[in-house]
């Protein structure tokens, strides 16, 4: 599979070495998505890109964990040309998400909202 | 209806000063409202954001606004970073590249927000020097106090930003400010939990505190907030509702205002002077993420 991975260029999807709108991160999210729904391996490079933020990483990685396993996400997503200090914040959104989504009522208000349409509140 | 406004510092006297003036004007509709500044011997330039704020605010009501009697020392200060260019004043340039101009942002508007801090911060090169890791953290932290309002105030009236470098003391000051429906109000519809405004805060700076719901998680914009301004030895003041809140050695404090703030003002305070790499030891494999 890693052999034969998808190429997603975060900086080609926000336009913009800033990447730090929630929406631009929702884009990257919607990609990665349909990658990992087809069982497709992923890369996703942050070439070229200065400054992520928390919210940007939110919708486009975060909300993964909504709706794949960890072990899927693990299996089929990699990340490249990201700078050390942007792979601990990435490192911590993640390991925010998992707990998001840990919590039973959370996650349900989470299927509830995505089924309502409302997938930002 | 005349009303006078003292000194605004940015501290809590500053932010009790600019909720009396919200409790006194709140009400007016279709008013002239003028504000005599002859006692405002000094405006920190940052606190245009959440004075602009209000200014609006009233705006919106049709209320005709006239600031008076203004000093000269504020006068100039507050033209150089375009306020006062709103209430028919002529713009003039920054003669010191000092201020970060005060700004005014649709919820929608991230990438002009983007665009506002690569040009009058990153590109700037007659600002004071920066650390490469001081400059990329700091314009973070912008863009995470600017994301936080357009995910949590639900604000339709805007986002107000205004900064001023001060060289001599290595310090610069930045405030975001919104219309939107405060801290306590968010916390209280999407946790059910019964807090007053300084404590509900509180709660959103803390731990793993979240007011996100849906499919989106959240909750870190804030706590990374904290943590920069902890390394870096500046301060922040979070004024959301009726609460008072600051961060500074580490350490916060909460207040209650006598007054409510319409919506909330994130101000922080950088020392500029900081050379730390930002970078920790503990540094985490890209193949060890997910």
């Amino acid at each position: 599979m890693t052999n034969n991975l998808l190429e997603v260029s975060v900086f080609e999807i926000a336009g913009s070495p800033f990447c730090v709108a929630s929406d631009d991160g929702q884009k990257v999210h919607d990609r990665l998505a349909a990658a990992l729904k087809a069982g497709h391996g992923v890369r996703l490079s942050f070439h070229n890109v200065t400054i992520v933020t928390s919210a940007f990483l939110n919708a486009a990685i975060g909300q993964l964990y909504g709706e794949f396993d960890e072990a899927q996400i693990r299996a089929l997503l990699k990340v490249s040309d990201i700078a050390p200090d942007d792979v601990m914040l990435l490192k911590r959104v993640v390991e925010t998400a998992k707990q998001y989504f840990a919590d039973p009522q959370t996650f349900a208000q989470a299927i509830q909202a995505v089924q309502g349409g409302d997938g930002d509140d | 209806m005349r009303i006078a406004l003292p000194q605004l510092h940015h501290d809590q006297a500053g932010f009790d000063a600019l909720v009396d003036l919200w409790a006194k004007t709140e009400a007016c509709f279709l008013d002239v409202i003028e504000l005599d500044l002859s006692d405002a011997t000094w405006i920190d330039a940052d606190l245009c954001a959440p004075f602009g704020a209000l200014l609006y605010a009233l705006g919106e009501r049709i209320n005709t606004v006239k600031l008076l009697n203004i000093r000269p020392d504020v006068e100039r200060a507050l033209t150089q970073n375009g306020f006062l260019s709103i209430y028919g004043r002529k713009a003039v340039p920054d003669r010191w590249g000092t201020t970060l101009p005060y700004q005014q942002f649709d919820p929608k508007d991230d990438r002009y927000f983007a665009d506002y801090v690569e040009t009058k911060l990153i590109r700037r090169t007659e600002l004071p020097a920066m650390s490469s890791a001081l400059l990329k953290k700091l314009s973070e932290s912008l863009f995470e106090i600017f994301s936080n309002a357009v995910i949590h105030s639900s604000t339709e009236m805007g986002i107000f930003s205004c900064g001023q470098f001060f060289p001599k003391r290595d310090r610069l000051n930045f405030s975001v400010a919104d219309l939107g429906i405060g801290i306590r109000r968010n916390v209280t519809e999407t946790t059910g939990l019964t807090l007053d405004a300084a404590q509900a805060i509180e709660w959103a700076t803390t731990g793993r505190n979240t007011t996100r719901r849906g499919a989106i998680p959240g909750g870190l914009g804030l706590k990374l907030l904290v943590q920069f301004v902890d390394l870096n030895g500046g301060s922040l003041q979070i004024v959301s509702d009726a609460g008072y809140w600051r961060r500074e050695n580490g350490k916060s404090c909460i207040v209650q205002l006598t007054r409510p703030f319409p919506g909330t003002v994130v101000s922080v305070e950088i020392n500029t002077a900081d050379q730390q790499s930002y970078v920790l030891a503990s540094e985490v494999e890209e193949t060890d993420i997910f």
